[in-house]
């Protein structure tokens, strides 16, 4: 059976893509409620690890939005959503960078206070089989042990997201690399507690609540700029789709068109197309063109599905800059219009 | 990625290098207070508590926590000084560097947890009540080698009975 993302039917790269996004989505769920547990235990009264530990409660979000919102837009289009479900591709984005936002900032507040009020974290000891053992070992072990598997988790997701064009595991990517950093910067605190360098644990919390905001502050405004239909971009929002523009070069190439030009909207994984095509017969032009050029744009790429056609005298003016480069011009002509669309 | 990689590795190098090379002495005490205590005073503050504290008498206080706290200067090869007060006032005066020792049944449910260090329960007692309580003491917060240092030693008096 082909799996679909609505009514799009996925190529057996993205297929295998997906397979592998759901298992290692599972995977990270699975790890983090163990970790999430065993940090707990060993929490104490550091800064750092009572940062890390928060940090692991809200890495649960992406990989869960990300399970749901792939069961969602499964669904096919309906009278009642006759986009059918991508867009959930887009909330679980928002979802994500929210969870990432708020990590970043309690963090922040979290330690500049422990800083400012020069906070002394007391770390205590277990009895363990007749010995006493200082507490800062056990959580450097544990935090340890949380380091190499988001790292793993991180790069694995980073290729799928590219290959599935999924914007909810490129943050969730974005979110095991705070996962790892935050368990370096836990050890790094911890030692500094141990060698009674008592700021070292703020320290090292303020310098990953850093990076983390900033992932943070990046995923929401991708999410919501893709939510308001911007142009659609590469999965990390870098840069301009290179579709948008090979969309409109090749209804350029038709024989019967004599300029294109188009929006393309990220649902979500998918791409919604609305070409405008200007005919060089501007009288006769038939159904069996228009349905062809259609078919043939669903080539190009598995993410173009949903096309609509239209035929027009004159092509929107806020796509001219696309038009002026969109005879066929390579390689130049698609950075030029990207410094152009930076403007 | 092997960059990233590459750093982790390094960071985990130099931590554990770091830390074996002084793990004999960690944790350390960021105001060096147990260091200033061997051989020297032990600073006990005692808010009345009996039986575990008892400051209405004449002279020095008495109680099991005293007994314990005596035993455990004695270990340190330190005197012993007494200052006696209200609970809030001693963790007070804690906070400011005042005592290294507060005394005074203390439980672990004690709200003073974010002023001074609590050790782990070295005793479990019923209350009127019936309500079981876990008995703590404290110290400075963040003086983890002194924290260290007791909460070993209340373990293995209570192991030792």
């Amino acid at each position: 059976m082909t799996v679909k993302f609505g009514a799009t039917e996925l190529e057996p790269r993205q297929e295998e893509a997906l397979r592998r996004a759901k298992r290692i989505e599972i995977a990270t769920i699975a790890f983090l409620v163990c970790a999430i547990s065993a940090v707990y235990l060993v929490m104490g009264n550091s800064q750092a690890m009572k940062a890390a530990w928060l940090e692991d409660c809200l890495s649960l979000a992406p990989p869960v939005a990300f399970l749901i919102a792939v069961r969602l837009v499964r669904r096919a289009p309906s009278a009642r959503f006759p986009y059918g479900y991508h867009r959930a591709i887009g909330i679980s984005h928002l979802v994500a960078g929210v969870a990432l936002l708020t990590m970043g900032f309690f963090l922040i507040y979290d330690s500049l206070t422990g800083l400012l009020r020069a906070e002394h974290p007391p770390i205590g000891s277990v009895h363990i089989a007749g010995n006493t053992v200082w507490l800062g070992w056990l959580m450097i072990g544990v935090m340890a042990l949380t380091i190499p598997l988001p790292i793993y988790f991180g790069r694995v997701k980073m290729k799928l997201a590219e290959e599935l064009h999924d914007k909810v595991l490129f943050a969730d990517a974005d979110m095991n690399k705070a996962d790892w950093m935050t368990a370096v910067g836990s050890i790094v605190g911890v030692a500094g507690i141990g060698l009674g360098v008592w700021w070292l644990d703020s320290a090292a919390a303020l310098f990953i609540a850093a990076s983390i905001l900033s992932d943070g502050i990046k995923n929401v405004r991708h999410a919501i700029v893709d939510l308001i239909d911007s142009r659609a971009t590469t999965f990390d929002n870098k840069s301009p789709h290179p579709l948008t523009v090979d969309v409109a070069q090749h209804l350029c190439s038709l024989e019967w068109v004599q300029s294109a030009a188009c929006r393309v909207r990220d649902e979500g994984h998918v791409f919604h197309v609305e070409a405008f095509v200007v005919p060089i017969d501007r009288v006769a032009i038939s159904v069996a063109d228009l349905e062809a050029a259609r078919d043939s744009c669903r080539e190009l790429d598995w993410k173009i599905h949903d096309v609509v056609i239209v035929p027009v005298s004159e092509l929107p003016p806020e796509l001219f800059d696309l038009l002026e480069r969109g005879a066929p011009g390579g390689e130049s002509g698609r950075e030029e219009h990207q410094s152009r669309g930076e403007r | 990625m092997t960059k990233r990689g590459a750093f982790v590795a390094a960071l985990t190098v130099a931590v554990s290098v770091l830390l074996s090379s002084c793990a004999l002495d960690i944790p350390r005490d960021p105001n060096g207070t147990l260091d200033r205590v061997r051989g020297g005073i032990l600073r006990v503050a005692v808010s009345h508590n009996p039986p575990f504290t008892d400051a209405l008498g004449e002279g020095d206080p008495t109680g099991t926590e005293v007994e314990i706290v005596r035993a455990f200067a004695e270990k340190l090869d330190a005197a012993v000084e007494f200052t006696l007060g209200g609970e809030e006032s001693l963790v007070e005066d804690m906070h400011l560097g005042k005592h290294d020792l507060l005394i005074g049944g203390l439980t672990d449910k004690s709200p003073w947890f974010d002023k001074v260090a609590l050790t782990g329960p070295y005793l479990t007692v019923d209350d009127p009540e019936g309500t079981e309580r876990n008995i703590v003491m404290a110290v400075p917060l963040g003086e983890n080698d002194l924290l260290f240092e007791l909460e070993d030693f209340l373990q293995r008096s209570k192991a030792t009975g």
